[in-house]
């Protein structure tokens, strides 16, 4: 196969091409018949699946560098080239995003009725967008994907989405853009400093990260600025609140790209960014506590509330904050394994969530509800969709076997030696977890079946069964064999640690392994 | 180079050029018009004519920029250099789109005077000569000639209340504004003897800025932010664009703010760098409190007309803080955000004309819901207009706002640049509004944009615009070389700061 892609020269073009596709898909989406158009848009997804899938096997899974990069300058004057890589942390990211997209489009195939060709035509360019924050490796750049993704995601809440839509869509958009302009003013000052003190005014991340230790006394601000544009995204705790709105609006594959693709930016804006460039005040005594203890806060938080949730998609919703709360003390703790597992969750997450929003969709078409009050029962109605749901649920509460234990398993055992008491509280939110989804299965899908309007409800069609299933096949898959994984990520997740690792404090506990060798 | 002796008639005859070929149209148009100006034809000839002196000027001034002229020696009155030319093109496209605008709008409001145009026509001669003023009397000259045409225009809708109220506040406030600007250039001649913007820099540099040039330089820019309508000289703004003819407002908006802020250019880079210490801080101030204000009132008004007219208020916030730095990054960066800002505001007022059917002042939100079904090329366009004020990515108005931050951060000013920021966060609680009533809300009624359109003429201008929006917004090169090339032919004999 690696032989194959190296005659195509493959990963000359590749990157470019995945971003370039989609844009040009819009063209004959927005031209084409309102009637073809999502299968125009099936078709050009699939294809830029395939040809990511190819990333699997190019990508040299023993460096832990940025692999397939290019420059090409664009705005010479300002030091701003279009530059774009890949490495062992966004190469994953990447397949995610590539590979939920061509399951968005099938997903939305009865769901959307009206205005066909714009919202494939969105789709398409969220997925340019999308893969852009995941492969920019110029700050300008990567800021000019971050703000342009926000508007096709701003339409396809604010046009087809539910009651609040309008509310909704303008509260993602304004929550997102605070920060995101605060980060922008912060790269400047970054380049402006980097560029005074080396001579070479440069975007390039490269350079940047290189030199990043010149910034002195501004760090604690651009800090700042950085981690309060990915703390909305991610979102952690106190700025979570446009998140609810924006997933319960949202039509089905929204709720799905923003659960699974977009909450992501945020935690690998952490990883590629805020926590490398400025790693001495990131992992410094005060910040660690903020951030570690708004994990912890989210963790718990995010997991009772979605107990009482009545509607199931706002439940999914709370849990992401929870889910989100591991994956940012994963960061924070620093070893090997917690970094991976941090990892591993946000992938695991994109995978269990975004069935499950897939899920709840096919309940909402096919009952125009989702208020867990109004279901009860239903397995006995529709099996195979009970079934799925149930999966899919023990994944999310993190099921030994199924790919929601990997990650939360290795952010535990990887956090506990630096903070043991943050890690023993974060377990509760495992506990918790299954409370509320069990909870929810035993309400929506058993107990007795006592509304009459669920009695006709019909199991999964071929195409509903077709959108889960490559979902279900990943979450079993990386519960059961995560190793390719972890393997292709680990060099990545090392070279990482190589940058924080003289700002790290003492460990509490000495006989804590740092940097072991992890094989579950 | 191509340099021109401006002491001799011949030589200051080439210079003035695009100037006296501009006044002499004005008043063939005027003689056209003489004979001819009962009809809908006649006023639609008026319009062409103009349009077509228009694009003369234009081709003339961009014959000579790209010959290289420059004047030998310091500039007496004129000044022939890139920032003039610039400036020049500006003002010209600002022109020529209001006309292009008024060719429908006229009739269709049933104005027939066509001396609109040559009121036009005038206004614009005026600008030009405030971008290549050399002098302050020259400058002064240019405001009041460009001013008094403006005046007219406003109320050129003499069947509306409004407008007669918007021709006489502009009037009045005007007025008021060109009393403190003479009385600024008098104290400045009175402190130093001359009035040529250069030489007073020369002078200034001389020793410490004695008191009354200090006072001469607090009045000329209060003189200059009332035309630009910077917060707190601001206060007629919204009544004028709300009362003008829309093409009117547009112009105003654009072309005139576009003077104002030529004009403030080359008095604090040409005759006050030497000050800088003194003008930074109020210009600091002024500008922060320009965005602030703008900003958050234009959050509250109903008519889109209104919001654009605060909207355009927070824009000159912008580009004060463009001025800031005072240096010649400064002056290119304010000829890059004046070229974003004009071409989108143009677009904006021409699809708002568009909008509305009869008396439009009351275009609201309300009135464009649904467009896009209705006129999905339309609202597009304004939805794209919208997202360049709002400086997002991919738009011109994005470079211009980004070319201003790195320019105000490299200078060391932060403060300025989070403001700047916050302030358009704020601005997207109008902008995103507009862009949501015309996609995620649902016709009234149907039929209910019957009407609303487009004539082709216009089309082409908007199309233009957005084009123009699109493509510099992706790929600004060509023309952040042009500015940087422009700001560098500017006079600065003294170094900003120095002699202090």
């Amino acid at each position: 196969m690696s032989d194959l892609l190296r005659s195509l020269h493959y990963d000359a073009w590749i990157l470019h091409a995945l971003l370039i596709l989609p844009l040009v898909g819009i063209l004959p989406v927005v031209l084409a018949p309102a009637r073809l158009a999502r299968h125009l848009a099936l078709w050009l997804t699939v294809l830029e699946f395939l040809l990511s899938l190819g990333l699997w096997w190019a990508y040299l899974p023993g460096q832990g560098g940025m692999q397939f990069t290019t420059t090409v300058d664009w705005l010479p004057q300002w030091g701003i080239a279009y530059r774009v890589g890949l490495d062992g942390i966004s190469l994953f990211m990447v397949l995610l995003s590539t590979g939920l997209m061509p399951l968005c489009v099938l997903g939305s195939w009865h769901y959307i009725t009206t205005k066909e060709r714009g919202y494939y035509a969105l789709l398409l360019a969220l997925l340019t967008g999308m893969l852009g924050v995941f492969l920019a490796l110029d700050l300008f750049v990567f800021y000019v994907f971050w703000e342009v993704m926000l508007i096709p995601m701003y339409f396809i809440i604010g046009i087809w989405g539910g009651q609040r839509r309008l509310y909704a869509a303008i509260k993602f958009f304004i929550y997102t853009f605070v920060g995101s302009l605060l980060m922008l003013v912060a790269i400047l000052v970054m380049v402006r400093q980097v560029g005074g003190a080396t001579g070479e005014y440069s975007f390039a991340y490269d350079h940047l990260l290189a030199n990043a230790s010149l910034l002195g006394k501004s760090a604690p601000w651009l800090f700042a600025a950085f981690a309060l544009a990915f703390a909305i995204k991610v979102p952690m705790f106190p700025f979570h609140t446009w998140l609810p709105d924006a997933h319960v609006e949202a039509p089905t594959a929204g709720s799905v790209l923003l659960a699974s693709v977009l909450l992501k930016m945020g935690t690998y804006g952490f990883l590629r960014f805020a926590v490398p460039f400025f790693p001495q005040v990131a992992l410094g005594p005060v910040v660690t506590v903020i951030v570690v203890t708004l994990a912890i806060i989210g963790i718990i938080y995010g997991a009772l509330v979605a107990m009482v949730q009545p509607d199931v998609k706002k439940l999914v919703a709370y849990s992401s904050v929870s889910h989100l709360g591991f994956v940012m003390l994963g960061i924070w703790a620093s070893t090997l394994q917690s970094v991976q597992g941090a990892l591993m969750v946000m992938i695991g997450h994109g995978l269990s969530t975004g069935a499950l929003f897939f899920l709840i969709g096919m309940l909402y078409e096919r009952r125009h509800t989702r208020l867990i009050a109004d279901f009860g029962g239903i397995a006995r109605v529709v099996p195979l969709f009970s079934a799925v749901f149930t999966l899919v649920a023990l994944a999310s509460i993190g099921l030994p076997g199924l790919n929601g234990f990997v990650g939360e398993f290795l952010v535990l055992v990887g956090s506990f030696g630096r903070h043991p008491w943050a890690t023993g509280l974060a377990t509760t939110g495992v506990i918790f977890a299954a409370a509320y989804l069990l909870w929810a299965l035993q309400r929506i899908i058993f107990n007795s079946l006592d509304n009459p309007d669920n009695k006709g409800l019909k199991d999964l069609s071929l195409r509903e069964a077709l959108v889960l299933l490559p979902l279900l096949l990943g979450i079993v898959w990386l519960g059961l064999y995560p190793r390719p994984v972890l393997e292709r990520m680990e060099p990545s997740a090392r070279s990482y640690l190589e940058i924080i690792e003289p700002h790290l404090q003492p460990t509490t506990e000495a006989s804590a392994p740092r940097s072991t060798e992890v094989a579950p | 180079m191509n340099h021109l002796d401006l002491s001799t008639v011949g030589g200051l005859t080439r210079a003035l050029a695009p100037e006296i070929l501009l006044s002499a149209w004005s008043l063939l148009v005027l003689l056209v018009v003489a004979w001819r100006h009962r009809t809908e034809e006649d006023s639609r000839l008026a319009g062409w004519l103009s349009l077509a002196g228009v694009m003369l000027t234009g081709a003339l001034v961009i014959w000579m920029w790209a010959s290289g002229v420059a004047a030998s020696g310091i500039s007496n009155m004129m000044e022939v250099d890139g920032f003039r030319f610039a400036t020049s093109i500006l003002f010209l496209v600002a022109a020529g789109f209001s006309i292009v605008l008024s060719l429908n709008y006229l009739p269709r409001e049933r104005m027939l005077a066509p001396e609109y145009y040559v009121l036009i026509l005038l206004a614009t001669v005026g600008m030009l000569f405030m971008g290549g003023a050399a002098d302050l009397i020259v400058l002064f000259l240019g405001l009041e000639v460009m001013s008094v045409s403006a005046y007219v225009l406003a109320g050129y809708d003499r069947r509306s209340a409004f407008s007669a109220e918007a021709a006489l506040k502009y009037f009045l406030i005007g007025a008021f504004a060109s009393g403190f600007l003479l009385y600024g250039i008098a104290l400045v001649y009175g402190s130093t003897g001359m009035t040529n913007l250069s030489l007073v820099g020369v002078k200034l540099s001389e020793g410490a800025l004695p008191l009354m040039a200090s006072l001469g330089l607090g009045l000329l820019v209060i003189g200059l932010a009332f035309k630009v309508a910077a917060v707190p000289f601001h206060m007629w703004a919204p009544d004028v664009y709300d009362g003008a003819p829309t093409p009117v407002t547009g112009f105003m908006a654009t072309g005139v703010k576009a003077a104002g802020f030529a004009g403030l250019t080359r008095v604090l880079v040409e005759a006050f760098p030497t000050a800088l210490t003194q003008w930074q801080p109020i210009l600091a101030i002024i500008a922060i409190v320009t965005m602030v204000v703008g900003n958050l009132v234009a959050l509250v008004q109903r008519p889109l007309k209104r919001m654009l007219a605060y909207s355009s208020v927070a824009h000159a916030g912008y580009l004060l803080t463009a001025l800031w730095p005072g240096n010649r990054l400064a002056v290119s960066t304010v000829l890059i955000y004046l070229a974003a800002y004009t071409l989108t505001t143009i677009a904006s007022f021409a699809i708002l004309a568009a909008l509305g059917r009869n008396g439009e002042r009351d275009v609201t939100l309300d009135d464009i819901a649904g467009l896009a079904t209705r006129r999905p090329w339309m609202a597009a366009a304004f939805a794209l207009c919208m997202l360049s004020l709002l400086g997002f990515p991919g738009t011109f108005g994005f470079i211009g706002k980004w070319y201003i931050l790195t320019s105000v951060v490299g200078q060391g000013q932060n403060i300025l640049a989070v403001v700047l920021v916050l302030t358009s966060v704020l601005s997207a609680g109008y902008y995103l509004p507009v862009i949501m009533s015309m996609y995620m809300r649902p016709e009234p009624e149907p039929e209910w944009h019957e009407g609303r359109g487009m004539v082709p003429l216009v089309s082409a201008v908007v199309a233009l615009c957005v084009i123009g929006v699109l493509v510099f917004g992706l790929w600004p090169t060509p023309l952040l070389d042009l500015a940087q090339s422009s700001s560098q032919s500017i006079t600065q004999i003294v170094l900003p700061g120095a002699g202090r």
